[in-house]
């Protein structure tokens, strides 16, 4: 009995491995898959590259166009969006802690220079292990060379606690070690008289206090005149290397489906195997074949069963709730009014133009009361769970009942637009459920809101009120599902 | 049955003395966001320089020989047998972030682990006792965002912000008070939303829209329920009202008395404007007096309710202010940050009063008896608690933390305050 499971596993292994993409590992040979529907596939696909809702008119063009090829098509236009670009530098901020003060005092020209060079690599599309190496080798000004901030987002900035740092970040090893602190013990920092400048530099004086270490089942040597980074760094980011590259497969799975196959994304160990390993080793090859191609392994994970799944399926797309920039932006671009941002840092206040969305901040110390309610990320440590994802009854409360929002929705220039319109009841909810829901209401839902009209007696104003509200009250926005 | 009486007898004495007395039910903590001037409060040197006193030489003697106040104190002084003072604070930090941090945590370890507010530590340690719909920790008007409060604890041991304005007609507290939506039509939107859930349950898992009608429910009752009263401040009389003073600071103490009489365990009444580097004098002459009639009304309103040896006040900010005036331009007579030497006011639950405890010398700029550090106020707030200042908080991925890292440590600590507490 034991011998024949075996022999069946073995036999499902092997044709997983000759699989040529993703779905092979979820929809068994000859069926067919369940997908979930276009409606679903738009809001979702919005939400994870852009982390934005799709316009009215956006929705409505994708919702009612035949193409066959509609999915394929939004998935390579919205990869190539500026809001892509801005919803993963956000992501990746919040991995490297960038921050003006506290714990990391990277100051808002170091914050601007650091955010400047991620949203660069990331248009320019570089591949993820030079991305790694230029953070990593980096020395010189805060100022003229962004990476260097790297090396400065730590309120202690010690040889161990940046190495073990490097080891969360890049390997997902949470125990700190001392073994590597080594490579590390040569930077030195310095300011000048520039305020708030601050020269990281590699001190070629010290002598090596070893001539090698063992990392893994590797030596790597320390030689005298040389910056011991490198060795340690080759090391990292070689091929051979397999965890640096199925760390990062994994992190951008998790981005994408809010759940990683190794979960939590940031603890690699025995203790947490993933869950699918032939899959997370097939999507690691490819990774590492692709030239460490970040986008094109987004791009193959959503083009997969994996993504466009139906909630009902055995897909892995997990609802999450929106994160807290997400919610803050989509409640700003719904109602037409967003918060307004401020630096504290430095004296006297600098103000962020009337529309700044959340996710283009760039700086966890500038942050807004709804910004803390939703749990967006302190970037005090680099793990992903910085990211509250939880749902409280204090987040609802302020969706419910608030004055604050209450005020937006009636302030909102869509509903003016509607009223002035003088639009038929159905086509306001159109409207509504379009922008809030990026789906057409279905007729169960009119029917409801036609008797919640004659049984309230509402003007056509008040129904946009109530709608907008029902609808962000409801878990379908809550949720990316 | 009488065998397992009997253990839980053991057990519960056990637990009992492993806890510390607790002579405190609640913290009010009067926050003086930006950094309040020690000089012009709680620690004046009329004897010193004009550039040190500057506009503010004369002094307001109190009921207490011992301890004297700056002028602007006119009804604080009346009741100095209330509440001790700290001369002597310090942790040397003149940036915003970092004082905040250190005050309000009271950590000054410098590890890369980022502590929680000792709001958010009182409202974790004291989470199984506590039995109250309000949330443990109010933060009334702003809470403050310049760190993460909820430190490694997480979100869910932040401050509950009331937000809006507790000087106006109506108290608009986020999401339990709306003046644009009736109870009625409030109630015909929770039915249509649960119609609406109902019909579209299919799209989500259902565990999430279980999750979340199950909290809409709580929220209702806090909605709709009586418990909101206690932010109603037109159920106070109008004398009492304008004893606290009709502005915004004035009657956020007021809506903190009425938390603490409704059992919530932290209040943080947060009071902005203190960051006066320029035409400091200026902004005191209005800012000083609201204050002083604040604590005074907060004070004596507790202590005539039988609540002030049940309730810690703090009075203070992130640091004080340079005791040496600039009177050039562009400051025009303004103080910046500092954090060597600053004040706070200390009364209630278990703080002896009466007291001054350190001494700056006769510019203020340096200490010279008995260094405070944060850890060592708050340590003894802890103790006052109930809550033990060596014990531990669990952090997600480092075990059991010191609660307070800095307690004890050369340079980060000096001691708890015991000659400040009742034995």
């Amino acid at each position: 009995m034991k011998f024949c499971v075996i022999f069946i596993v073995l036999m499902l292994t092997s044709e997983m491995a000759m699989a040529q993409n993703i779905d092979a590992f979820f929809v068994p040979k000859g069926e067919k898959s369940a997908l979930c529907s276009d409606e679903v596939f738009l809001r979702r696909t919005y939400l994870s590259v852009t982390g934005k809702l799709p316009q009215r008119v956006k929705a409505a063009e994708f919702l009612n166009s035949t193409d066959t090829h509609k999915r394929s098509k939004l998935i390579d236009t919205l990869l190539e969006s500026d809001e892509y670009l801005t919803y993963f530098g956000n992501l990746w901020g919040d991995m490297l802690r960038i921050k003006s003060e506290f714990p990391s005092n990277l100051w808002p020209n170091g914050v601007q220079a650091y955010n400047r060079w991620v949203h660069e690599k990331l248009a320019s599309n570089t591949p993820y292990h030079l991305m790694v190496r230029e953070l990593l080798l980096s020395k010189g000004s805060n100022f003229r060379v962004p990476a260097v901030n790297f090396y400065r987002a730590f309120p202690r900035k010690t040889p161990d606690n940046i190495y073990n740092n490097i080891q969360l970040l890049f390997l997902g090893n949470r125990k700190p070690t001392d073994e590597g602190k080594v490579f590390f013990s040569q930077l030195q920092y310095k300011s000048t008289k520039e305020w708030k400048e601050e020269i990281v530099y590699v001190d070629y004086r010290m002598k090596p206090p070893t001539n090698s270490v063992l990392i893994g089942d590797k030596t790597l040597a320390l030689n005298e005149n040389e910056d011991w980074r490198i060795s340690y760094v080759n090391w990292l980011t070689e091929a051979s290397n397999k965890r640096f590259a199925a760390m990062m497969t994994n992190r951008l799975w998790y981005w994408v489906l809010g759940q990683g196959l190794v979960n939590e994304p940031d603890d690699w160990g025995a203790q947490n195997p993933p869950s699918k390993p032939e899959l997370l080793d097939y999507l690691t090859k490819k990774f590492v074949t692709s030239d460490y191609d970040m986008k094109e392994l987004v791009r193959e994970i959503l083009k997969s069963y994996a993504f466009q799944c139906a909630n009902s399926g055995v897909g892995t797309f997990k609802p999450t709730r929106l994160n807290a920039e997400v919610i803050v932006d989509a409640i700003a671009d719904i109602t037409g009014i967003s918060d307004q941002y401020s630096s504290r840092v430095p004296e006297p206040f600098s103000f962020f133009p009337i529309g700044t969305h959340a996710v283009e901040l760039g700086d966890a110390t500038v942050s807004s009361s709804s910004l803390e309610l939703f749990g967006r990320s302190s970037r005090d440590v680099s793990l992903e769970s910085q990211h509250i994802k939880e749902l409280n009854a204090r987040q609802l409360l302020f969706l419910m009942n608030s004055s604050e929002l209450e005020n937006k929705i009636r302030k909102s220039p869509m509903l003016i637009e509607l009223n002035t319109k003088q639009l038929p009841v159905d086509e306001i909810c159109k409207a509504i459920t379009l922008t809030v829901l990026s789906r057409y209401p279905t007729a169960a839902e009119l029917e409801l809101y036609k008797s919640y009209i004659s049984k309230n007696k509402l003007t056509n104003k008040q129904l946009c009120y109530d709608l907008i509200w029902l609808e962000l009250n409801s878990t379908e926005f809550l949720y990316n599902h | 049955m009488y065998k397992i009486r009997t253990l839980t007898l053991i057990f519960f004495s056990l637990f009992i003395s492993q806890m510390e007395a607790q002579q405190a039910k609640s913290v009010i903590l009067i926050y003086l966001d930006g950094g309040p001037s020690q000089t012009d409060t709680f620690d004046p040197k009329p004897d010193a320089i004009l550039d040190i006193y500057g506009n503010y030489k004369n002094v307001q003697p109190t009921n207490v020989p011992e301890i004297v106040l700056a002028e602007k104190f006119s009804q604080l002084s009346k009741i100095a047998d209330k509440y001790s003072l700290i001369r002597s604070m310090t942790h040397g930090f003149n940036g915003h972030e970092t004082g905040h941090y250190a005050m309000i945590t009271g950590d000054m370890s410098g590890g890369s682990v980022v502590y929680p507010s000792f709001g958010a530590a009182i409202s974790y340690k004291l989470q199984n006792s506590y039995k109250g719909i309000l949330p443990p920790y109010v933060s009334v008007v702003g809470a403050n965002t310049r760190f993460n409060e909820g430190g490694f604890l997480g979100n869910s041991f932040k401050s509950f912000d009331t937000k809006g304005s507790p000087e106006k007609q109506v108290f608009e507290v986020d999401g339990l008070v709306n003046t644009f939506v009736s109870p009625e039509s409030f109630k015909e939107r929770m039915n249509l939303l649960a119609g609406f859930e109902m019909l579209n349950k299919d799209r989500m898992h259902e565990v999430d829209v279980v999750a979340a009608q199950s909290l809409r429910t709580k929220n209702v009752e806090l909605i709709s329920g009586k418990l909101k009263e206690v932010y109603n401040l037109s159920n106070e009389t109008k004398e009492m009202r304008e004893k606290y003073g009709v502005n915004r600071l004035g009657q956020s103490c007021l809506v903190a008395r009425r938390l603490v009489e409704a059992g919530v365990q932290v209040i943080n009444v947060r009071t902005t404007g203190w960051d006066t580097h320029k035409v400091h004098f200026q902004k005191m002459n209005q800012m000083l007096p609201e204050l002083d009639r604040a604590l005074w009304a907060l004070l004596t309103d507790l202590d005539e309710k039988g609540m002030l040896q049940n309730t810690i006040v703090l009075c203070g900010g992130e640091f004080g202010r340079t005791p040496r005036v600039l009177w050039e331009a562009p400051w025009n007579g303004g103080r910046s940050h500092f954090g060597a030497a600053f004040s706070y006011l200390v009364a209630g639950g278990g703080f002896i009063p009466g007291k001054v405890i350190g001494k700056t010398d006769g510019t203020g700029e340096s200490i010279l008896e008995r260094k405070v550090f944060p850890s060592d106020l708050i340590g003894t707030v802890y103790k006052l608690m109930g809550i033990d200042p060596y014990g531990t908080l669990p952090h997600a991925m480092e075990g059991n933390l010191p609660l307070l890292p800095s307690l004890d440590k050369k340079g980060q600590s000096n001691g708890l305050l015991l000659e400040l507490i009742k034995k």
